[in-house]
């Protein structure tokens, strides 16, 4: 869907993509970095706002340099920040990004009340933008983005300022739309949760680079509840019997730490037996739950 | 459910014919042309009124006889039709259609960098240049239909106090192309300056006054000093007047006429004269530096979000 090669982008001195390279596959996929990892940027490099100080970018098959206004036909975009027009409708809005996308009057119409109908948006549509809660608003600039019937959306930072109830509501109306209007969706965010709940797959971004792309099923899968331990001598004989016990189960063995997977408290009591019986001494025993926090975090940090 | 089912399946197989570029802009600025007329914006109409008003009662004077050869010295003003339509716009209503300019461009540019829709509008398959283009026209139309609407009625009433005589059109028929260009050149240039102030002064309120203020009240100074300085017999002392806005486009709208620059000081016209070179090389480089601003205003908007 989009491939980055060799992307440099640089603000005077700060560089926000460091020689950063991808492949973003189709589906929902999540671009994921602390704030100032450089995802803004590459979204608007991406959608052509800004150019890139080196590199190539190509998008849905065609190369940015040379196809950006083509490319952009078949893009959407739901910015971060509010950039909605106070003084007009929704309904209003909408037909005017419509047309400004290149549908005629007729079709920007009839697709707007479309999507306004799918977020379940009632009256409320007639009503002028400044008096629309957060939410309603998060929710225009969904819609201004969908309204082209764009192959991928791009969505910064779309669950941003929105207390709990709204951000959920926004995460299942993304997956709702995406799923009934088959669009492949790039969403950036800072937010894990966000990508576990909309995204098939994840890139992990920080300090303008790369850090992980990986599917979030696989990552899910690495979640893990263990315990970790640390010995003293005959750390041999304990392995042993723990692998014994544990029918040679998952056992991860580092030069600091044993990990054996936790299954209830009596993992515990199973381990200091072993210790017992191979005369080892305990330093440490704590149980590691892996989530996909952690998971973040260790990339991130 | 089927019913259901075939909407949803059409909201999902939505592939739209989207027009191109070319249309996207034109659209836009027909838009925010219709718009300019709406009842929201009661100054502009207002304004517009009086434009017309003013025409109306121009048509009357021309009825007379008298007017306009008498009212100023024969080897200045010798009755071509540059003075008719000077009369009627640049004299007469100049200050509303620098009023109307600086009123309805204010906010073309100024509301989209306020509310930052800005962002969505460039994420559509249109250039910075083409969105630059597609707000100019909404001004660049507004502004013809007080430029060259106007001076067509002036003329199509010549044309009647002529008896209808096709001999007047064929002998106007530079006059009437000239006046056509003299519109347009007026209606681009209020245009850009109108376009540049609502980017450079991103409120609407304090763009229409720089507006304004910019480009009358520096020709009322300009033409003060410039009086003064003439008094003072100072060399090249009329420079001076390519200071201001007006009387720079006046001087070039002459031009298009191909008769004699006069500005009136204290009560007396002066014919001033300047080399075409120096006119055309400043207008350019003027209105293009212009247009630079503005398209780097935007560009570096994008950039810092």
């Amino acid at each position: 869907m989009i491939e980055a090669k060799n992307v440099i982008k640089k603000y005077g001195q700060v560089t926000a993509l460091d020689d950063f390279t991808v492949d973003i596959p189709k589906g929902k996929i999540g671009i994921l970095g602390p704030n100032g990892a450089g995802k803004s940027t590459f979204v608007k490099i991406a959608l052509g706002l800004i150019e890139s100080t080196s590199g190539e970018i190509t998008v849905l098959g065609e190369n940015l340099d040379k196809n950006s206004i083509e490319i952009r036909k078949k893009i959407g975009y739901m910015p971060e920040h509010d950039c909605i027009p106070n003084k007009m409708t929704g309904v209003e809005f909408l037909i005017e990004m419509g047309q400004v996308s290149g549908l005629d009057y007729q079709t920007a119409t009839q697709r707007t009340h479309e999507i306004l109908g799918h977020l379940r948006m009632g009256e409320e549509k007639y009503r002028l933008i400044e008096e629309y809660s957060g939410g309603m608003r998060q929710k225009i600039k969904l819609a201004q983005g969908l309204v082209h019937g764009p192959e991928l959306m791009f969505l910064d930072e779309p669950t941003s300022g929105l207390d709990p109830n709204a951000r959920q509501e926004m995460l299942e109306t993304i997956n709702g739309l995406a799923e009934i209007s088959n669009t492949n969706v790039l969403l950036s965010t800072h937010i894990l949760q966000d990508v576990e709940t909309v995204c098939d797959y994840v890139i992990i971004i920080n300090n303008g680079k790369l850090q992980i792309k990986e599917n979030v099923k696989e990552l899910v899968k690495r979640q893990t509840d263990t315990i970790q331990i640390r010995v003293g001598e005959n750390s041999d004989e304990f392995i042993s019997i723990l692998k014994q016990n544990n029918n040679k189960r998952n056992i991860e063995i580092t030069d600091r730490w044993i990990r054996i997977p936790y299954k209830n408290e009596e993992s515990f009591k199973e381990i200091i037996s072993a210790a017992a019986s191979a005369k080892c001494q305990l330093y440490e025993m704590e149980r590691i739950a892996m989530t996909m926090d952690n998971i973040y975090l260790e990339v991130v940090n | 459910m089927k019913n259901d089912a075939k909407i949803a399946d059409k909201f999902k197989d939505f592939k739209p014919n989207l027009s191109d570029r070319r249309n996207i802009i034109l659209g836009m600025g027909l838009r925010g042309f219709e718009k300019l007329f709406s009842l929201k914006n009661k100054s502009i109409l207002f304004l517009i009124g009086i434009v017309y008003l003013w025409t109306f009662a121009f048509y009357l004077l021309l009825g007379q006889d008298s007017y306009p050869c008498n009212t100023v010295s024969e080897e200045l003003k010798t009755c071509t039709h540059l003075n008719f339509y000077g009369d009627l716009q640049y004299g007469g209503t100049r200050i509303f259609l620098v009023l109307i300019a600086a009123v309805a461009s204010s906010g073309l540019i100024a509301n989209d960098l306020t509310d930052k829709s800005i962002h969505l509008y460039l994420s559509r398959p249109i250039s910075r240049i083409d969105y630059l283009i597609a707000r100019i026209i909404p001004i660049f139309l507004l502004m013809l239909t007080i430029t060259l609407i106007p001076n067509l009625v002036v003329f199509i009433s010549q044309f009647s106090k002529s008896g209808l005589d096709v001999d007047f059109l064929s002998s106007n028929m530079w006059t009437l192309s000239n006046l056509i260009l003299q519109a347009i050149f007026y209606s681009i240039s209020y245009s850009i300056i109108g376009i540049t102030f609502s980017a450079a002064i991103n409120r609407e309120s304090l763009a229409s006054a720089g507006f304004f203020g910019t480009v009358y009240g520096v020709s009322l100074i300009v033409e003060i000093f410039y009086g003064l300085m003439s008094e003072m017999d100072i060399e090249n002392s009329e420079y001076i007047l390519l200071l201001s806005i007006i009387h720079f486009l006046d001087i070039i709208s002459y031009k298009i006429f191909n008769v004699d620059y006069f500005v009136t000081i204290f009560g007396s016209p002066e014919v001033i004269e300047f080399p075409l070179s120096i006119i055309i090389g400043l207008y350019v480089l003027l209105f293009s530096s212009f247009i630079l601003l503005v398209n780097y205003i935007i560009s570096k908007m994008e950039v810092t979000k």
